[in-house]
């Protein structure tokens, strides 16, 4: 469902509240039938604020937006799915290494995604935010 | 204490989202002729208010967003509770609207829970106020949503066989198998005439006492029976949410000895989200059509 509302139904993310909505129904499935992955949500986001200069935002499709320095490098949806911002270059090793997946709407590009399923997906996902920082923060300088 | 500051803020949330919906009621009784049934706020728009106001009080506890999800539950159902006992909302009305108010309240309160750790927070309190007002003021703007219900059901019998009992059925025995039928909702059980003529009375009689005074609009014997729904019964379940403006029977001969008998209620809908809510009243409309055009079936395929 939620493949098929991203990629076809992406326009009604200009309705106001729709993406906010849409993004609490799927939190609410995760927490109902996926406990495990509310969890490895919960122990990011937690982990992820603790990151020196992180900073939380509401993303604008909908989820828990990351910023870092005010720049968004990383959202979270409500089932778990991670999508962080790098170089292609970055991006492309990190997809063929197999630490990622190329972005679920975009493909091969500068965004990968990560799906966590249970509170050990935090790690390889914290050291993910931790590489989308790094990167961001040597674009900016 | 945290007990205290998580009812706190269950409350605070309450009380803006039935500020809201008293504001919108105030705005619309000035901005038009004291319609009150098209003034409920969205059904979307006021929960989410409620969760901002609800975490806005949950804010120094640093809830975690499963938190978050399980209190904005209590919040929603204290609201439900309020809706059924303080303004007399129907049981099934409010367990149709139970999910979208439950998302709108998480959606409102992960919002907020963001917004209001910022340090930005400034900014987003100043927007308050216009959504407050937005929230209030959009049901004044809008006008009521309208949609007609069709089902059809084939009865092996000819028109001249079924025409008598569309005009009028003896009461209907059979327990309903739609599920909010069984947990309360009204469902029909009988319908008079008093003449079959244009302009003549119908009633219809619905489970509970319920009573909608019909009078007939159109009459073309064997083929079609169109009638105004001239006056509902005050049912909590149905006022100002819901209008049912005309019903139909059209009956089209088949030529095989058998007969199409397809059933159609117009109606306005003055509920948000409309999307929602029309598949909430097709989903009602279509069991009450069914429970009528299987009893209708089964009489005149009886008469052999």
């Amino acid at each position: 469902m939620f493949r098929f509302v991203v990629r076809r139904l992406r326009w009604l993310a200009r309705i106001p509240l729709a993406p906010q909505i849409f993004d609490a129904l799927l939190l609410a499935w995760t927490a109902a039938f996926h406990r495990e992955t509310l969890r490895a949500i919960e122990s990011l986001e937690a982990a992820a604020l603790r990151l020196p200069g992180v900073s939380p935002a509401r993303h604008r499709f909908g989820g828990f937006g990351f910023l870092h320095e005010g720049r968004e490098f990383a959202h979270l949806h409500g089932n778990g799915l991670l999508d962080l911002k790098l170089t292609r270059e970055r991006a492309a090793e990190i997809v063929a290494a197999g630490r990622a997946q190329p972005h679920h709407v975009f493909g091969p590009s500068a965004w990968i995604s990560f799906q966590l399923r249970t509170p050990h997906d935090g790690a390889p996902a914290l050291a993910l935010l931790k590489i989308a920082i790094e990167t961001g923060s040597r674009l900016n300088i | 204490m945290r007990t205290r500051r998580l009812f706190l803020g269950m409350l605070a949330g309450n009380v803006a989202g039935g500020l809201a919906c008293l504001l919108a009621c105030g705005l619309g009784v000035l901005a038009k002729d004291s319609v009150w049934i098209v003034l409920y706020p969205s059904l979307i728009a006021v929960p989410f208010a409620i969760g901002l106001a609800a975490v806005w009080v949950w804010r120094p506890l640093e809830l975690s967003i499963g938190a978050v999800l399980l209190h904005s539950l209590s919040c929603t159902l204290l609201g439900l509770g309020a809706g059924f006992l303080v303004f007399r909302e129907g049981a099934v009305c409010l367990l149709m609207a139970a999910p979208i108010l439950y998302l709108g309240t998480i959606a409102g309160a992960l919002a907020g829970r963001v917004w209001f750790r910022k340090t930005s927070d400034r900014l987003n309190l100043c927007l308050a106020p216009l959504f407050a007002f937005a929230v209030a003021a959009e049901p004044a703007l809008r006008g009521p949503h309208t949609g007609v219900v069709t089902d059809e059901i084939r009865i092996a019998a000819p028109p001249a066989k079924v025409w008598p009992h569309v005009l009028a059925f003896p009461e209907i025995r059979d327990t309903p198998d739609y599920w909010l039928f069984q947990i309360g909702l009204p469902y029909p059980i009988e319908t008079t005439n008093g003449g079959n003529f244009v302009g003549a009375d119908r009633v219809c009689r619905f489970s509970g006492g319920a009573v909608f005074k019909e009078k007939v609009a159109e009459l073309v014997p064997e083929k079609l029976l169109t009638f105004d729904i001239v006056e509902m019964p005050p049912d909590p379940e149905l006022m100002g949410h819901l209008e049912a403006h005309r019903g139909q029977f059209e009956l089209r001969d088949n030529g095989d000895g058998t007969t199409t008998l397809i059933g159609r209620t117009w109606y306005s809908l003055h509920v948000r989200p409309a999307a929602y809510f029309d598949w909430w009243t097709h989903d009602v409309f279509s069991a009450v059509h069914r429970r009528v055009m299987k009893h209708l079936q089964r009489l005149a395929e009886s008469e052999g």
